[in-house]
């Protein structure tokens, strides 16, 4: 079943659509799809509409080899409402992507990215790119990862629109390593929402989830993220943990993480935080003498940034970094 | 230099800590202000800075004749006033020379200064930190960032020495100290310390007395100064605690 054919089958999303729980899906247009879809791969199994969509809209496929063993930086810029990236990464090849901004304005734009990572191959792939106004934005992330292998997943959002990021990552080796960190930061009536689903299909695999959000005036974020252990797979590791801090009485945060575990010996923790700023460390710093402005600027500063300090020293971390300044 | 005048100050539920405390510093002299646990000792100096968890119902705090209850917490602590807390906090994510800088900078610009050069602060901290014989770890860390009791003591009044207050509210800064780090750093403090400044230091020993020898030893009760003496009521104090002062 080719795309278009498959979101007419499954139809626009609902809010009662588990994937869609938190999103505006009111504010979706619905789409004028050309005649033929371009591609005929079988999408009968895909039930995310953002997944779809770009596949469905005839999005030009960007697709990138990397070779075995080698090494490789790029930067991914879609230049179109819908874009479609799919990159091959050979065995133990070691590769930074940077995914820019689509600079078009229309009412969505929706992009899909496909990662196939070879065996003990090192991938960091991350966006943090300045406010963009696009009212509606789409991005899909389909990974699939083979044994030793480690994906980095980073990002910054801080978009004046509503953003959602969905991601199926499929742990398909043993070793295989999945991280992914992702920033709000987030005012006005701007939305940042995430789906994940993450598959840790064999034995001895690992998936981390840090997610922090800075969030002002009504805007609001989400985190839908779910961890489904396969049975028989021992060993597993997974942990999710969302901190947030609410900097005004408007702004809100969703968080829902599930579980799904068909064996014993696996260790899956989450947490999720609320607060405001630390009232302690906001009069430490001004009874230091620096202004109350300067001292919550730091506070906010600091939240953001320890995100990313765990990142190993590389392209993405250092552009992440000095994004926040 | 800083005058307390019956000063009752309560927290949010109406309780009242401080009931009344009238305390004169002149420059050059250190008060010691001792008294058992609960009494208000450190509720006095978050309140005289301004924390926000405590509401003042009566009195006056003046330094050099300036009203501090009147001023915002940045401008108490750049007009010269300067508290070492109990219990430091800590800030994983801002670096403590940084952090060091931005607040002297703060007290710059207060004044109508310039910005200090990068060498002369760096000259500036190399100093403090010989002066403290603190460890070059402390520059790459957090403020108080995992630091030890003992640690962070000694952070604070690196602190004290590079911002260079007029009056100095140090709060059990030596607990926590092992006695080599308790004798550096009241070294340190009389160091800093000059006939223009003045200290005030809260303490449950004799033993930092002996280093820094205070011109008043205070007894804080329920919240009032019940007594004051000179240096040999701490000894006094130190032999048979705090219950003969009430007998009287
Ligand atoms: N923010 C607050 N909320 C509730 N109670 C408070 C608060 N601050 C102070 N108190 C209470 O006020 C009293 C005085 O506290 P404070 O910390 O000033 O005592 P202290 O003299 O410094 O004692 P210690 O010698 O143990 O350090 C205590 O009973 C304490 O529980
Ligand atoms: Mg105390």
């Amino acid at each position: 079943m080719d795309a278009i054919a498959r979101i007419k089958q499954l139809g626009m999303p609902r809010r009662n659509d588990e994937l869609w729980t938190f999103f505006p899906v009111a504010k979706i247009p619905a789409p004028e799809f050309p005649d033929a879809c371009a591609s005929e791969e079988d999408f009968s199994g895909e039930t995310d509409f953002a997944a779809l969509l770009p596949v469905a809209q005839n999005a030009r496929t960007m697709v990138q080899n990397i070779a075995d063993g080698s090494e490789e930086m790029a930067l991914l810029k879609c230049n179109n409402d819908f874009g479609r990236t799919v990159l091959n990464i050979g065995k133990n090849a070691k590769a930074s992507f940077e995914i820019l901004d689509n600079k078009v304005e229309h009412q969505i734009s929706a992009e899909r990215f496909d990662l196939h990572v070879g065996e003990g191959a090192d991938v960091e792939i991350f966006f943090a790119n300045p406010a963009n106004d696009l009212p509606l934005k789409f991005r899909h992330f389909s990974i699939e990862q083979s044994a030793n292998s480690t994906v980095r997943f980073s990002s910054i959002e801080r978009g004046n629109g509503i953003s959602r990021v969905s991601l199926d990552c499929h742990l398909r080796g043993n070793g295989a390593r999945f991280e992914i960190r992702t920033l709000n930061v987030l005012g006005g009536s701007s939305e940042s929402h995430h789906r994940l689903h993450i598959y840790h299909d064999v034995p001895e695999t690992t998936s981390i989830q840090f997610s922090r959000n800075l969030l002002d005036g009504s805007s609001r974020a989400s985190y839908d993220g779910s961890v489904i252990v396969g049975n028989g797979c021992t060993k597993a590791f997974s942990s999710q943990l969302v901190n947030t801090i609410l900097l005004s009485e408007d702004s809100s945060v969703s968080v829902k993480p599930v579980l799904k575990i068909y064996h014993d010996d696996v260790e899956c923790t989450h947490g999720n935080t609320v607060g405001e700023l630390d009232a302690d460390q906001m009069f430490y710093l001004v009874s230091r003498g620096i202004p109350a402005e300067k001292a919550k600027k730091m506070l906010i500063s600091s939240f953001a940034r320890e995100l990313f300090y765990p990142l190993p020293d590389s392209p993405a971390k250092r552009r992440l970094l000095q994004v926040l300044g | 230099m800083l005058s307390i005048k019956n000063l009752k100050a309560s927290i949010e539920d109406g309780t009242q800590i401080l009931k009344g405390i009238n305390l004169e510093v002149k420059p050059g002299e250190v008060h010691a202000i001792m008294g058992p646990n609960g009494s208000g000792k450190s509720t006095l100096s978050k309140v005289i800075m301004g924390h926000p968890a405590y509401h003042v119902d009566e009195g006056a705090v003046e330094l050099d004749g300036k009203n501090l209850l009147e001023m915002e917490i940045c401008d108490r602590a750049n007009s010269g006033l300067f508290i070492s807390t109990q219990y430091p906090t800590e800030i994983p994510g801002v670096n403590n020379v940084e952090f060091l800088k931005m607040a002297l900078n703060s007290k710059r610009a207060y004044l109508g200064q310039p910005e200090i050069g990068d060498d002369e602060f760096k000259k500036l901290i190399d100093e403090k930190m010989a002066l403290l014989e603190m460890d070059e770890r402390y520059r790459d860390r957090g403020v108080n960032d995992g630091y030890s009791g003992g640690e962070k003591k000694r952070n604070e009044i690196l602190q004290m020495a590079i911002l260079d207050p007029k009056v100095s509210f140090l709060d059990e800064t030596d607990s926590g100290l092992d006695i080599d780090a308790l004798r550096i750093v009241a070294n340190g403090i009389n160091h800093i310390m000059s006939p223009e400044k003045a200290v005030i230091l809260v303490t449950h020993y004799q033993r930092l007395l002996d280093y820094i020898k205070p011109t008043y030893v205070h007894v804080l009760r329920h919240g009032k100064i019940i007594l004051s003496g000179g240096p040999e009521l701490a000894l006094k104090l130190e032999e048979q605690g705090y219950d003969w002062i009430e007998e009287k």
